[in-house]
């Protein structure tokens, strides 16, 4: 089954990989892709105009040192989409064979180097699936895009438009909690000396009155440990059937 | 499909069978769900592979892959079985390698080929109308447009490149490099081959074959114990962990073994069930101690004076008052201690001089070959002197009486030990022994004000020499009376009774250490009284905590000198074991060809890093310690006021050390002037060299034709881990921000160094080209000029072995390298292909000239029994032998790719070895031809083929004697034909026995025993080392042949080191008044120990590991220091002194003993740190407030064991005696805003 591609997915894919000239020399035509989708409100297409003007117009040095600073070098804005769901934990290598494994299910094989979750790969596979199940998909990282969104804001980084776009077409409100809980992460950036202090935070250590109540510690540890892993999501489907 | 039709969700039968008495139930429940765990845990291959980074855990992993991706790992619990009532080595493998191996994916991982981005727009601007060369030579000339790019070092501003291009950049730098200034250059650092080492090899193989320089590591680490060689003439050699369990006594000193060594610990626990005691000495609470039955917590930086006082109880029990027979015999017969020591006058006094030789005799005892290197003992039977077997004399030029056989000119003679009765000597005469313990600094004084020289009494005889009477005494009489012994001669500053506070004694030591003087006895009596019962199964493993000191040789040699008093250096279960820095690289003599470009042309070019680095980054414009500090009162007369960089300028010129870069004028011209000249090459350049024309380049560093241009760095992170003078890095060497807060030595007005030339301004970037290959944005990757992104440990085939146990292991490529990464074999394959391409237009068929200092293990050790400068006029210049040699080396530059991926035709010729003995490798080549196939065509035509990582593994595995059982007799068989005894019996039965890559793959292998190491692999005895020496009477590569505990080379002598004693640490002067801001009283000792939360002394920016250890960078204070400076836990605090500062969070414990602070060492500044309020840079690692500081004895060359080898002997980079300013920080500034306009505009 062919399946028109959906341009604006394709487009924002895009916009979020490496600049080239290539890229530049397209910007025209991506930016009218992007400016023309009604899905999208007015302000969101109005938000994408200064990134669409940047990475047609700047110089490609520039626009490279940008992208290798915001997406290669900082973990928190990675747009490798488990690093944000699992982060180095075991569980991202089962998450990332059930991603490929959607993509093969699909007919498609990735020729890249890039891994599964790369989100530039995400969203062109998404624009070869009907928009009703790459909604369900966005939906389910809608916490993560607007986690990144919130982040790139924080840097006046006008890529965070792209984020936001994304919400939008997710169609559906991200989880407060799961944003929250994300903007908690541990922040390599030195920018977020709050979410940093989080982190350095051990619970109290209380000696009596209650002995049998234990070390809040190992407590808290395993109640950690109860938690259930998120789902990764592009494993969702996969897990639903 | 839905199970949901399938199932009862009401109701369930009654009618169900049972079986098995009721016990059982047959169900008719649809069990579809089990496939759900069935998938989740499926997989297509198990592949075994380690993490190899710098930890000697060398364990065994199972990856498990499905579709291409690592899904999980598992540790494999398939070792090769151990013995009968040894316990088993698994498992292996912790949590924190668990918690490394998601590096793999981690959003810290390099994904492209990156270069600073003003750097590509002019190369690609340039390369629009020029070639590789002219595009790096135009941009090398420019100074505006080189400072474009090397002042904006460390600022971010990278850009992704391709491979092609990378390549082309990084073969052109090299190939100007070579041209311009010389092949040597190019440098390159890499540490411990032993973790994965044909990714080390890639490199070194790849700069060999240029004419680069390979840079040592273990020395710099300051993990090379210097006293290891001066004792024994070894790099290091230890037991595996596995003989912990044979052991009786382990003393765990300044080790801290469960945190440090996890999967090992197990052996120290199990062995504890047997009833093996431990005593612990550490001045912290650490891990370790908690294992202690005793805990001696003597104060940081005092372990001599506790070594020295152990040493004082053992002797008076076991060696005066009783004589110990098992003792006894063995220090007779393994020790220098019956050897014979020359007293010389120094102003009216006697002071210990040089062993008498076989040389100073009339009629040489009848020896002509090497009299002067042959040393003397009193034989007991005959009352006569002899020159015992197995002196380094007999090594060189003579067969068959280089052996520790009790005999002397082939007849039995039994040494006498001492000279204590009264038939024996001749008089009773006052000998001076230098005294340090009243020089002690501020934080270290016990108001000790004892002269710095005391007179002992020694029995003495009298002995006709060639020139005239002399006094000699034995080597023990010395020893004895240097420990404080008091053996009833009469005289002062020896002592009857453990509580007279005299040096040596425990009362002395209790004073400085802190530890109760009856708790000194009683682990010193039980130490020696269990290796009496058990003939040395004491044994000691020891921390790099004790290495890192100034005057680390004294503590190491303290610890040596109780295990040779008691007998259990090579007794399984006893002896020194110090894991410090993973320098075992089993199959050594296998790897060297294919690392070091052997086969092609020798020598390659080794370079002493603390040295190079010392003078490249300029911290001897720095150094505040002058020799007059730590000279000797009883140094003999000399010239030896000079500062300790002119120290190390005439070991260079004499051939002690080696240089990089070695002359001023580029190598290549020179050879082309000695050809013009119509001169050999060695004749030329010495006639250059004397008449001035020639210059050696240490004696001008920071001239801009001596600076290194290019520096490759791998499998290291130089800056943000092991560069001591972190901040003179930044300066000197990269010329970028710095935070270096103190003065040079021209602007305080202090002495300048005689021999280096002063420039008034000290350059700042000397490196054209910084590459750096690494998978994670590291510290020394954001330093970097092209960052390439390299493979993981699942992602390449290599091998890795490991001091702790005898296993090689592989490292397999369970899938691709993730993004655009390679190996490192891959990666400099791809660098020589394109040199190859690029180089031709510049450089052809070169004759290049390599300096080689005079080489331990290598005739040329013995080549300065006197120390005589020839720039001086004390002696001629003659290459090899009062200088370095000068050797033609013939280089191809066209032809450098098809070399490095073919073994050359040198095996063929020369031979290969190891260690003084070579042999005969031809079988192994036809056999690598066989196994690899041979080159069809191109310069390395027919010559067998390296063209993948596993081509260089099989090089490797077929030519050692470890993993070829073949070699291993052939090896053995050399050795035989020097100690003239038979040893091939050690390898007996493997002969077939063959390793190669796929076996090893299938199952971690044992190695076969040889001659390279000092142990064997046995079904009898663990691997311990100095076995083969007391069991095979193989002598140790010493001066005497034995375990030497007297130093009697010139400098030794001159720096009070002849014989072990407590130095306290040395006065550093960081804290100046200068750099102290008012109100910031709080000062304290610096130490970098080993972490818990990152792998031994790697990576720390591991989600997991920052989580469990508060995220960021942190230093521990005591409870007591942190009041002191109003600090509580968790404070943002910046520590200070003129190198440098660092912020960090506080840690307050009641852990740490007061006066301290200790940083874990590579806590990086990519993560979590803030700014320093102190420089206005962000806050710097724990190596900013370090510098190095050189030891001149750790120069000595061509003096038997004490000569050049490469990671072996030299400088180390000792850090310990710093002390730093700490203060509570007052804002916190994470340096997170936009550049100003000022620095926009720069």
């Amino acid at each position: 089954m062919t399946q028109a591609m959906d341009r604006t997915l394709k487009a924002l894919s895009l916009v979020l990989s490496y600049p080239t000239r290539a890229l530049q020399q397209a910007m025209p035509e991506i930016g009218g892709v992007l400016a023309s989708d009604t899905r999208l409100t007015a302000a969101a297409r109005r938000a994408l105009r200064p990134l669409i003007e940047e990475l047609g117009g700047r110089d490609i040095y520039d626009l490279q040192e940008t992208y290798v600073g915001l997406f290669d070098r900082s973990r928190t804005l990675s747009l490798n989409l488990f690093e944000h769901v699992h982060g180095e934990s075991r569980d991202r290598g089962g998450a990332m064979v059930s991603l490929v494994e959607t993509y093969r299910d699909a007919g498609f094989d990735p020729v890249t180097s890039e891994l599964p979750d790369h989100l530039p790969m995400l969203l062109e596979f998404l624009s070869t699936r009907p928009f009703v199940e790459a909604q369900e998909t966005l939906a389910d990282a809608a916490h993560i895009l607007e986690a990144l969104n919130a982040r790139l804001a924080r840097r006046e980084s006008s890529y965070g438009a792209v984020f936001a776009a994304l919400c939008q077409l997710a169609g559906a409100k991200a989880d407060k909690d799961a944003v929250a809980e994300l903007l908690e992460e541990p922040d390599v950036d030195p920018d977020d000396l709050e979410a940093l202090d989080k982190v350095w935070e051990e619970s109290e250590v209380r000696f009596g009155p209650d002995p049998g109540a234990g070390c809040p510690q190992v407590r808290d540890m395993l109640a950690r440990m109860d938690t259930p892993v998120n789902p990764a999501p592009g494993s969702a489907p996969v897990a639903a059937e | 499909m839905s199970h949901l039709l399938d199932r009862l969700n009401f109701l369930q039968s009654n009618k169900l069978e049972e079986f098995a008495n009721g016990h059982g139930q047959v169900t008719n429940e649809d069990r579809g769900w089990e496939d759900t765990y069935r998938n989740r845990w499926r997989h297509d291959k198990v592949v075994r592979s380690t993490h190899g980074v710098n930890c000697t855990g060398s364990c065994s992993w199972k990856i498990y892959v499905k579709s291409g991706i690592v899904t999980w790992e598992t540790q494999q619990t398939d070792y090769p079985r151990t013995r009968p009532d040894l316990p088993n080595h698994e498992p292996r493998g912790c949590a924190r390698g668990a918690s490394y191996s998601w590096y793999l994916y981690s959003a810290n991982r390099v994904k492209n080929p990156l270069i600073r981005g003003r750097l590509m727009k002019m190369w690609r601007e340039m390369r629009k109308t020029k070639t590789p060369i002219e595009a790096w030579t135009a941009i090398q000339s420019d100074p505006i447009l080189r400072k474009s790019y090397t002042s904006k070092r460390g600022s971010g501003g990278f850009v992704r490149a391709t491979w092609d291009e990378a390549t082309e950049i990084t073969a052109a730098a090299n190939a100007y490099t070579a041209k311009t200034y010389g092949p040597d250059r190019i440098f390159g650092f890499s540490p411990i081959p032993a973790m994965s080492m044909v990714s080390y090899a890639a490199g070194s193989r790849y700069l060999s074959l240029m004419g680069g320089v390979c840079m040592s590591f273990y020395d710099w680490y300051c993990d090379l114990p210097p006293a290891s060689p001066m004792t024994w003439g070894e790099q290091t050699d230890v037991p595996e962990s596995a003989d912990w369990y044979n052991s009786s006594y382990l003393l765990l000193w300044g080790s801290n073994v469960p945190q440090t060594r996890t999967p090992d610990a197990h052996f120290y626990t199990e062995v504890r069930y047997k009833g093996t005691k431990s005593a612990v000495i550490c001045p912290d609470y650490s891990e370790a101690s908690k294992f202690a039955d005793v805990w001696l917590n003597a104060k940081q930086g005092t372990d001599a004076a506790l070594a020295m006082a152990f040493g004082h109880v053992i002797l008076r029990e076991f060696h005066i008052d009783r004589q110990a027979e098992y003792f006894e015999d063995y220090c007779r017969k393994y020790s220098d201690m019956p050897m014979l020591v020359r007293l010389e006058d120094k102003d009216g006094s006697l002071v210990p001089g040089r062993f008498l030789r076989a040389d100073d005799l009339d009629g040489k005892l009848g020896e002509e070959n090497n009299p002067e290197w042959k040393t003397v003992a009193i034989a007991e039977d005959s009352s006569t002197l002899v020159s015992p077997n197995g002196a380094i004399g007999y090594r060189w030029g003579e067969k068959g009486e280089w052996n520790l056989e009790e005999k002397a000119d082939g007849k039995d003679a039994k040494l006498q030990m001492s000279l204590i009765l009264d038939d024996h000597h001749d008089e009773v005469r006052g000998v001076d022994f230098p005294y340090f313990g009243g020089a002690a600094t501020e934080a270290f004084t016990t108001g000790d004000k004892r002269p710095d020289v005391l007179t002992k009494n020694i029995p003495v005889k009298r002995i006709k020499t060639a020139d005239g009477e002399v006094l000699v005494a034995t080597v023990f009489d010395l020893f004895c009376a240097n420990y404080g012994v008091d053996r009833g001669l009469g005289g002062d500053w020896v002592a009857t009774s453990y509580d007279e506070d005299v040096p040596g004694t425990p009362k002395w030591a209790e004073k400085i250490t802190g530890v109760p003087a009856d708790k000194i006895a009683h682990v010193a009596r039980e130490f020696a009284e269990t290796a009496e019962k058990t003939h040395g199964k004491s044994m000691i493993i020891i921390g790099a905590a004790m290495n890192h000191w100034y005057h680390m040789d004294m503590n190491y040699r303290g610890v040596i000198n109780m295990l040779v008093m008691c007998g259990c250096v090579g007794q399984s279960g006893g002896g020194w074991a110090h894991y410090v820095g993973q320098e075992k690289l089993r199959p050594q003599t296998g790897w060297q060809p294919l690392a070091f470009a052997l086969d092609w042309g020798r020598p390659p070019r080794h370079m002493n890093s603390t040295s190079a680095w010392y003078a490249h980054t300029d911290q001897w414009r720095y150094e505040t310690l002058e020799a007059g500090e730590i000279l000797s009162p009883t140094a003999p007369d000399g010239d030896w006021d000079i500062s300790l960089i002119d120290y190390n300028i005439r070991a260079e010129r004499m051939g002690w050390l080696p240089s990089a870069p070695q002359l001023k004028t580029n190598p290549l011209e020179v050879a082309k002037q000695a050809k013009a000249a119509g001169m050999e090459i060695p004749a030329y350049v010495a006639q250059q060299l004397k008449s001035g024309e020639l210059e050696m380049a240490c004696e001008d560093p920071d001239d801009p034709a001596n600076w290194p241009r290019n520096l490759f760095v791998w499998r290291s992170n130089l800056l943000g881990s092991s560069g001591k003078g972190h901040e003179y890095f930044l300066k000197h060497l990269l010329g970028t921000d710095h935070g270096v807060l103190g003065k040079d030595l021209g602007e305080e007005g202090r002495a300048l160094p005689k021999e280096a030339k002063w420039h008034d301004k000290g350059p700042e970037g000397k490196l054209d080209l910084l590459v750096t290959i690494d998978f994670r944005m590291s510290t020394t990757a954001v330093y970097a000029d092209i960052v390439l992104p390299t493979a993981s440990w699942y992602e390449k085939d290599d091998m890795n072995t490991s001091d702790m146990h005898p296993f090689i292991h592989p490292l397999q490529a369970a899938v691709d390298p993730a993004y655009e990464s390679k190996s490192d074999f891959e990666i400099f394959k791809a660098i020589a292909k394109k040199v190859q391409e690029v180089a031709p237009e510049i450089l052809g068929k070169e004759t290049d000239i390599v300096a080689l200092p005079l080489l331990h293990d290598m005739p040329a050790e013995i080549a300065q029994d006197q120390v005589r400068d020839w720039k001086k006029g004390e002696c001629d210049l003659i290459p090899g032998k009062t200088a370095p040699a000068y050797i033609p080396v013939e280089r191809d530059y066209t032809a450098i790719y098809d070399r490095f991926t073919a073994l050359g035709p040198l095996m063929d010729k020369l031979g290969n070895g190891g260690k003084g003995i070579t042999w005969n490798t031809q079988e192994e080549i036809d056999g690598l031809a066989a196994l690899n196939g041979v080159k069809l065509d191109g310069a390395a035509e027919g010559r067998p083929k390296i063209e993948t990582a596993i081509d260089a593994c099989e090089v490797i595995l077929m030519l050692a004697p470890e993993t070829n059982g073949n070699v291993a007799v052939k090896a053995w068989e050399a050795l035989s034909e020097n100690t003239g005894r038979e040893h091939a019996h050690l390898a007996e039965g493997e002969h077939h026995q063959k390793i190669r890559f796929h076996d090893i793959a299938a199952q971690p292998r044992k190695i076969i025993s040889s001659p390279t190491w000092s142990g064997i692999e046995s079904e009898k005895v663990s691997y311990n080392a100095g076995y083969t020496n007391v069991h095979e009477l193989i002598p140790w590569r010493t001066l005497t042949g034995r375990q030497q505990l007297y130093q009697d080379h010139l400098w030794m002598r001159a720096f009070g080191e002849g014989f072990m004693s407590y130095r306290p640490p040395v006065d550093l002067k960081t804290i100046t008044k200068d750099v102290q801001d008012d109100g910031d009283n709080l000062v304290l000792n610096f130490i970098t120990p080993h972490q818990k939360w990152g792998i031994h002394s790697t990576y720390s920016d591991n989600l997991l590991m920052l989580t469990l250890n508060r995220g960021g960078p942190v230093i521990w204070i005591s409870e007591n220091d942190a009041k002191a400076g109003g600090i509580v836990d968790n404070d943002w605090v910046e520590l200070y002194n003129v190198n440098g500062a660092l912020t960090a969070r506080a840690v307050v414990s009641q852990r740490i003993k007061d006066g301290t602070t200790f940083m874990y060492h590579a806590q990086e500044k990519i993560v979590n740190t803030p700014g320093s309020e102190k420089t206005g840079h962000r806050g710097g690692i724990h190596n900013s407030v370090t510098r190095a500081v050189l030891k001149p004895t750790h120069m000595i060359g061509g003096y038997a064991q004490q000569s050049y080898g490469f990671n072996y002997y030299g400088t180390v980079g000792c850090n310990r005696d710093e002390f730093v300013v700490v203060r509570k920080m007052k804002k916190v500034d994470w340096l997170d805003r936009e550049a100003t306009k000022a620095e926009a505009a720069e």
